[in-house]
């Protein structure tokens, strides 16, 4: 039982992480059908600026006596810097492809995938770069359970972030344009939604989400490298299409589940085939249900 | 028609002295290649650098005569043994007359068949699998140690020194940890130790929450941790302390490695590890200190062996005054001198011997702990 619960929540944390993630796929193929490949990279930018934040702050001694106000200070500027550089992309790789093929795109989306890891390992270095260590490694034990504090922060973080994703999607007149542009873009123009800016805004609000997943990544494994990206991508994307891509609560109980079965496979079977159980609980859900556990054939809930 | 031949020979004849003016600025170049790029390029590049200052001391103590410049040319294996033949193949273009490396076992062993089709000699820094040398190649020479020596070490402490009874084996599928990790496991049999289980992870995870709970219930006596990155050790260290795990931890020489201590911190202090014997106060060890630290900064775990490499590459052919595979091969085997990290002496096989000793995370340094030659403490 303990073990069992142990697992709960090694599996919840991993979940959450691949949730965020997840999200930022979701969002992007909703509102323009694109499955974006650099989201990955831009989970590892936001780790990189905040290992580059943190240690900054950790050098000048604000760290290590303001611990929590750095930390939400680098993650909100690690957000803000991802958000412009997903925009950034956006203008450059996507925009200028809108009205070609899928295709194009897509390659595009890989092309630009490649080229922002090798940016990374090209200004940062080969080398993995160590979080200052300022937060506790300590945690709460319940006889043999050990729930750290970066657990809990990290559960606590995502739940915050998906609520405040949930009310701005379907409870404000941005959340409103998005879903407006997702359902029909020409549609939403025609009664004075600006596309282009709400494309855009998706794409911001996607890279934002990852940013914070990769300082909450580098905090708690403790470092960072530019290759970081591309396995939780892998992860994130098949979460997305697990709960229906294009579904925001689909792509949230994806990274959930997708978090969970990696954990408990690895945990009562074994380690080698992580990867595996993930993925084949991805192949039998959409052969039962193509669309994914939340996806609909109308698709008038996506963003 | 006639006139266009003679036209063509005259012109010929006239570039004639150009090229041959040409061809007396010799170039001599040596080849590297480790993984520049991916998970490993830290290691890789630690390689590469060696390398580097060993043409660099060669250079200032006169160079080699009859060559005015010795050329470095790197390539990138990417530790996948598809890059690596590529590499190696790429290498053969190039003409060079030697290689360094390859890092990863399973790249070295794949590129060496290349190298061995045109006799170009190979001496791998870092590349511990037994498999290396026993394949009977006759250009292929090993500065490191072997994994059969380093796990009868591992083998040796844990029995006599942590005095277990049992242990949890963790590898993470490459040819040389999981090589590693499966002798550790034989010797440890030999012994009459228990190994409770020998669970695997996958190269590129970072989250071991699962496994590590694994090991917290089965609680042994000692967690052997065979791993092929260093960055790897450091994470499931980092989580290992988080989770309470009581067990010892103990590992191997492709975590031995600067980083190791820089990211894990405090979660690395009182793990031990097995890797080869070097005296740091000796001359030859102060000459390539000196020099690599100069420049590029700290050496990483196989930097030394990389520039012992190509020391012994580009001493044999000065000494040989040739590049001919087969008299460089020659001045290899009469080789008997200290080198910076080890005594540079090669057997039939192409392997140099193996000096494990188990060493500790103590104060945010590698230290030597325990010699297995006395069975004490340093």
């Amino acid at each position: 039982m303990e073990f069992f619960l142990q697992q709960l929540i090694n599996g919840l944390t991993l979940g959450g992480i691949y949730a965020l993630i997840a999200l930022g796929y979701t969002m992007v193929y909703g509102i323009i059908q694109l499955i974006n490949f650099a989201h990955g990279e831009f989970f590892a930018a936001g780790g990189y600026m905040g290992v580059i934040l943190l240690s900054f702050l950790a050098g000048q001694g604000y760290l290590q006596t303001h611990p929590w106000l750095c930390l939400g200070g680098a993650m909100l500027l690690a957000m803000v810097f991802c958000a412009f550089l997903a925009m950034a992309v956006e203008k450059v790789a996507y925009m200028p492809l809108r009205k070609s093929t899928r295709l194009a795109a897509l390659v595009s989306a890989l092309g630009m995938s490649i080229f922002l890891s090798n940016g990374l390992m090209l200004t940062q270095g080969v080398y993995d770069k160590p979080y200052p260590a300022a937060f506790s490694q300590g945690g709460f034990e319940f006889g043999n359970i050990v729930v750290s504090y970066l657990q809990i922060m990290i559960v606590l973080i995502t739940i915050g972030l998906l609520i405040f994703l949930n009310i701005l999607v379907f409870k404000t007149r941005i959340g409103k344009a998005m879903r407006a542009t997702a359902q029909d873009k020409v549609m939403s123009a025609l009664v004075g939604i600006n596309s282009n800016k709400i494309i855009s805004l998706t794409f911001a609000i996607g890279a934002s989400l990852a940013a914070a997943a990769g300082i909450m990544v580098g905090l708690y494994y403790g470092s960072v490298n530019y290759t970081m990206g591309f396995v939780p991508g892998i992860k994130a994307f098949a979460a997305a299409v697990l709960g229906g891509i294009g579904n925001i609560t689909g792509a949230m109980l994806g990274g959930l589940i997708i978090g969970m079965v990696e954990i408990f496979g690895a945990g009562y079977i074994s380690g080698q085939y992580k990867d595996v159980f993930a993925f084949i609980i991805l192949i039998a859900v959409l052969y039962f249900r193509p669309t994914g556990i939340m996806g609909e054939n109308v698709d008038d809930t996506r963003v | 028609m006639k006139k266009k031949v003679i036209v063509l020979m005259v012109a010929a004849l006239i570039l004639v002295p150009f090229i041959v003016g040409t061809a007396t600025a010799k170039t001599l170049k040596i080849g590297t290649m480790s993984p520049l790029t991916g998970p490993y390029a830290a290691d890789g590049n630690d390689i590469a650098n060696g390398v580097r200052a060993a043409v660099a001391v060669i250079e200032a103590d006169g160079g080699i005569p009859g060559y005015d410049k010795i050329e470095v040319v790197p390539q990138d294996t990417a530790c996948d043994p598809r890059q690596a033949v590529a590499a190696a193949n790429k290498l053969i273009n190039e003409e060079v007359v030697g290689v360094v490396g390859a890092y990863c076992s399973s790249s070295t062993i794949p590129a060496s068949e290349a190298l061995a089709e045109e006799d170009i000699p190979m001496i791998t820094p870092a590349s511990t699998n037994e498999k290396v040398t026993e394949r009977g190649l006759p250009y292929m020479f090993r500065m490191c140690g072997r994994d059969d020596d380093q796990s009868k070490i591992a083998g040796a402490f844990i029995k006599d020194y942590l005095k277990a009874k049992t242990v949890y084996i963790v590898d993470d599928k490459t040819t040389y940890s999981q090589g590693l990790a499966e002798n550790v496991a034989k010797v440890l049999a030999g012994h009459g130790i228990k190994v409770v289980a020998h669970d695997h992870v996958n190269q590129g995870d970072k989250d071991f929450s699962a496994v590590l709970t694994k090991i917290k219930a089965a609680n042994p006596d000692v967690f052997y941790m065979s791993l092929q990155n260093s960055a790897t050790g450091s994470l499931m260290a980092i989580q290992a302390k988080r989770f309470g795990l009581k067990s010892k931890t103990v590992s191997q020489d492709a975590v031995y490695h600067p980083q190791f201590i820089e990211i894990a911190k405090d979660a690395a202090e009182g793990t031990f590890l097995t890797f080869g014997y070097t005296d740091k106060s000796k001359p030859a060890y102060k000459k390539y200190y000196d020099k690599y630290s100069g420049m590029f900064g700290e050496p990483g775990a196989y930097s030394g062996y990389a520039y012992d490499g190509a020391m012994v590459l580009l001493n044999a052919i000065k000494q040989a005054k040739s590049t001919d595979p087969a008299k460089i091969k020659a001045e290899i085997m009469k080789m008997d001198a200290v080198g910076a990290t080890k005594h540079i002496k090669f057997m039939d096989n192409g392997d140099s011997g193996s000096d494990y000793v188990i060493w500790t995370v103590d104060g945010g340094q590698f230290e030597t702990y325990w010699n297995p030659a006395t069975g004490k403490l340093f």
